[in-house]
């Protein structure tokens, strides 16, 4: 069974990407800079949609240009996430199964990840994700062993933070990218947020807060 | 001093009259400026007070601020006791809270004195779909509609339901009557094109590449219409069962959408280097 590790930058702000639309389903695509073979390493994400998922024409568009995308800088798309509006039931819909088949066509350890809403709280102890990988041609949910998040704790902390300063808002999704397409996708000013949160002085202050 | 203080008010005041005109869902803000002007200058906001109160209300619900939410509640029912409005606020609050059978249960009170009262309806099917009960939601919503013909929300809503049921036909059926009744509304045409997209084949390919076009005549810088016209475009010049008149059309048509969304595109870009 395959291994598959989160990275801090794709587990942020796919979490941002809930929260800034609480009221939505919402889905994006993991990708990966390291190379095909071995462990599945999710370095990053595109956020994608917010609204109307199960509709073609956007979901389409946005595949196409992340691949492009993806070409232009050595990443792979090597996954999908989505988040339901409904809290209470994060089991994947029709549309996360379809994308997600059409994903593992290219990447066959392809993971679909689903967002718990449920248990998105901020001290939350363990990773509000559901994991699932193609076994055969259905999609089954992954052991929770095979699953790893390094410094979940810090991980936390800065998802927690960009919150309170309201710096979720910087993320932009596909969708907010059609409605102005001044803003990137591609969320270059959040990286870099994300970055400076998880420089080794940031998580020294954290350590000491939570070890009290 | 004073004079400041009378602009700061009305500035507030007049964000909150603009978010309700607009039917702003910004939740958080409307909290900001509202629990502040409730808190600190009740007394200068003369009857405007009880909208305000009744927006507060609703905000606060969407940010899980209950104590804020109870407040408004309370100010509320004490000022208009018995009111239908009020318990229909009063129903919303026990939504928020999860409590749905004691929400209906107020919901049902309010339709048993008045049995035409839409809002109580209508939130009677949101608890429906809080509830993931959607074949529910979408039958009740029908029966809605059947009675009041003309609500808008209520033919969005229902078509949004139907999306999500992969129900694209009815989803369709729908948009046309919005359509029909908004022909100016770009967002409208350009969904029905998403939807027609999604259902495919030719015949669904070609009226979707018609109501992109028709979307980006009502607003040319839709760029969702903009992408859609160039995707079907292509599809359908792509196609084996096309003739060559109809290909050679929809590579002008593509071609067109593509020189759009470069020139879209640099005229962006340039924005961003200024």
């Amino acid at each position: 069974m395959g291994e598959v590790e989160l990275s801090c930058l794709a587990y942020v702000k796919m979490y941002l990407h809930g929260c800034l639309f609480p009221r939505c389903s919402v889905n994006g695509l993991l990708l990966s800079s390291s190379p095909a073979g071995g462990a599945v390493c999710v370095t990053d994400c595109v956020p994608l949609l917010h609204s109307h998922l199960p509709l073609a024409p956007i979901t389409q568009l946005g595949l196409t240009q992340v691949d492009v995308w993806c070409a232009q800088t050595q990443q792979r798309i090597v996954g999908y996430y989505q988040a339901n509006a409904c809290v209470s039931d994060n089991s994947p819909t029709p549309c996360a199964l379809k994308i997600a088949d059409k994903i593992a066509e290219q990447c066959n350890n392809a993971v679909l990840l689903m967002i718990d809403g449920g248990k998105m709280s901020p001290d939350y102890r363990v990773p509000p994700i559901v994991m699932y990988e193609r076994k055969d041609t259905r999609w089954t949910l992954k052991d929770k062993h095979t699953i790893m998040l390094r410094q979940w704790e810090e991980t936390r902390e800065i998802a927690n933070q960009l919150l309170d300063s309201g710096d979720h808002s910087l993320l932009v999704d596909f969708d907010s990218h059609l409605d102005d397409i001044t803003r990137d996708w591609t969320n270059q000013k959040l990286n870099a947020k994300i970055a400076e949160l998880a420089s080794p002085a940031n998580v020294c202050t954290w350590m000491s807060r939570v070890e009290k | 001093r004073a004079n400041v203080l009378i602009i700061v008010l009305t500035e507030m005041r007049d964000k909150l009259r603009k978010w309700r005109e607009d039917n702003h869902r910004n939740s958080e803000q409307i909290v900001d400026v509202g629990e502040e002007l409730i808190n600190e200058h009740a007394s200068k906001l003369g009857d405007d007070i009880w909208i305000i109160y009744e927006q507060v209300m609703i905000a606060a619900l969407d940010c899980s601020r209950d104590d804020l939410a109870w407040t408004c509640l309370q100010e509320l029912k004490r000022q208009f006791p018995g009111s239908q409005r009020v318990k229909r606020l009063a129903g919303m609050r026990l939504e928020a809270l999860e409590k749905y059978e004691d929400a209906s249960k107020q919901y049902d009170s309010i339709l048993q004195d008045d049995p035409t009262n839409t809002a109580a309806r209508k939130r009677k099917i949101s608890i429906l779909k809080a509830q993931g009960k959607s074949a529910e939601a979408i039958r009740e919503l029908n029966e809605y509609l059947e009675q009041f013909v003309g609500d808008q929300e209520a033919w969005h809503e229902l078509s949004e339901l139907y999306i999500n049921e992969h129900d694209y036909g009815k989803a369709a059926f729908c948009l046309e009557e919005l359509m029909m009744t908004n022909p100016h509304n770009h967002l409208y045409c350009e969904q029905y094109a998403e939807v027609k997209y999604t259902q495919g084949g030719l015949e669904n390919l070609e009226l979707s590449r018609k109501y992109f076009a028709q979307a980006l005549k009502l607003n040319n810088r839709n760029m969702r219409a903009l992408f859609g016209l160039y995707m079907s475009a292509s599809h359908i010049a792509a196609s084996p069962k096309v003739n060559a008149t109809v290909k050679k059309a929809n590579v002008k048509y593509a071609t067109w959408a593509t020189n759009q969304i470069n020139r879209a595109y640099q005229v962006s870009y340039a924005r961003c280097l200024l």
